[in-house]
């Protein structure tokens, strides 16, 4: 599986044609081809190129909705 | 705009611009499942089809009205909707409810139904959350339309062999939670 950084995860941030990813426990999703991520953001307050894992405590739906998103990397800490 | 209003919201430790783009996002389904529920009730034929029929169209003028009823909420916090249909289409908070490749096939004509609704449902519970004890107007609101989604839910789950809804079909008029909302 692809290692990613923050820093290159930043790149992926959906906007201007790049492909929308984000991480979440560890884990780099691709949520370019969600009509719910479209443009890089998610429901008003997320938005791509990021680390999302503090955020599903706030948000209305479990991690098992991430699963329909294909996983494709490993978030690494500098 | 009510200019107070916004101010309370805001006074409150709202995000009003935020929340904007929530009611926004959320009007964009409600008016889009509108017409996409138009097309699903009208391929629901048949023995199985007829059915469901009722439910649907329950569903679909219900969802209809939901969009009637935020509007009014995002001019008085200043916000507006966007000129341009297409535009307003594609910021949809929920996916769009397509007919399925086969049209004859009813369970997945009532897959596409529950997706729709357990969407609005995560969608104005968020809005719930997010208000609840600082924008007491928009609050009611998201929380009439949550009832009325909570019940769409129920409906087809129902019929997707989930288990009972506990819900009956409704008597009388269409939006029992939302009607004191609408315009």
């Amino acid at each position: 599986m692809r290692r990613f950084t923050l820093q290159e995860l930043a790149r992926y941030d959906g906007k201007d044609g790049a492909p929308a990813y984000f991480a979440f426990q560890g884990y780099v999703y691709d949520a370019s081809g969600s009509f719910l991520w479209r443009n890089g953001r998610h429901q008003a307050r997320h938005v791509a190129g990021t680390d999302l894992t503090g955020a599903l405590d706030q948000a209305p739906h479990n991690a098992d909705l991430l699963e329909r998103l294909p996983k494709i990397g490993i978030l690494v800490r500098e | 705009m009510a200019r107070v209003a916004r101010e309370m919201v805001e006074k409150a430790g709202i995000n009003v611009d935020e929340l904007l783009e929530l009611l926004v996002t959320n009007a964009a389904a409600e008016l889009t499942t509108f017409y996409y529920y138009t097309i699903l009730r009208a391929n629901l034929i048949g023995l199985e089809g007829e059915g469901i029929k009722a439910i649907a169209e329950a569903a679909r003028i219900e969802d209809r009205n939901h969009f009637e009823a935020l509007v009014p909420r995002i001019y008085e916090l200043g916000g507006k909707l966007p000129e341009d249909l297409k535009v307003f289409h594609d910021m949809s908070a929920c996916s769009p409810a397509r007919l399925p490749d086969d049209p004859t096939d009813v369970k997945a004509i009532l897959q596409v139904l529950v997706n729709a609704e357990r969407c609005a449902v995560r969608g104005y519970t968020h809005i719930c959350n997010l208000t609840a004890g600082k924008d007491h107007r928009t609050y009611a609101l998201a929380l009439a339309i949550l009832n009325e989604e909570i019940e769409h839910e129920s409906w087809f789950s129902e019929f997707l062999g989930e288990g009972p809804s506990g819900h009956f079909m409704r008597q009388g008029e269409t939006s029992p939670f939302v009607r004191p909302f609408m315009p």
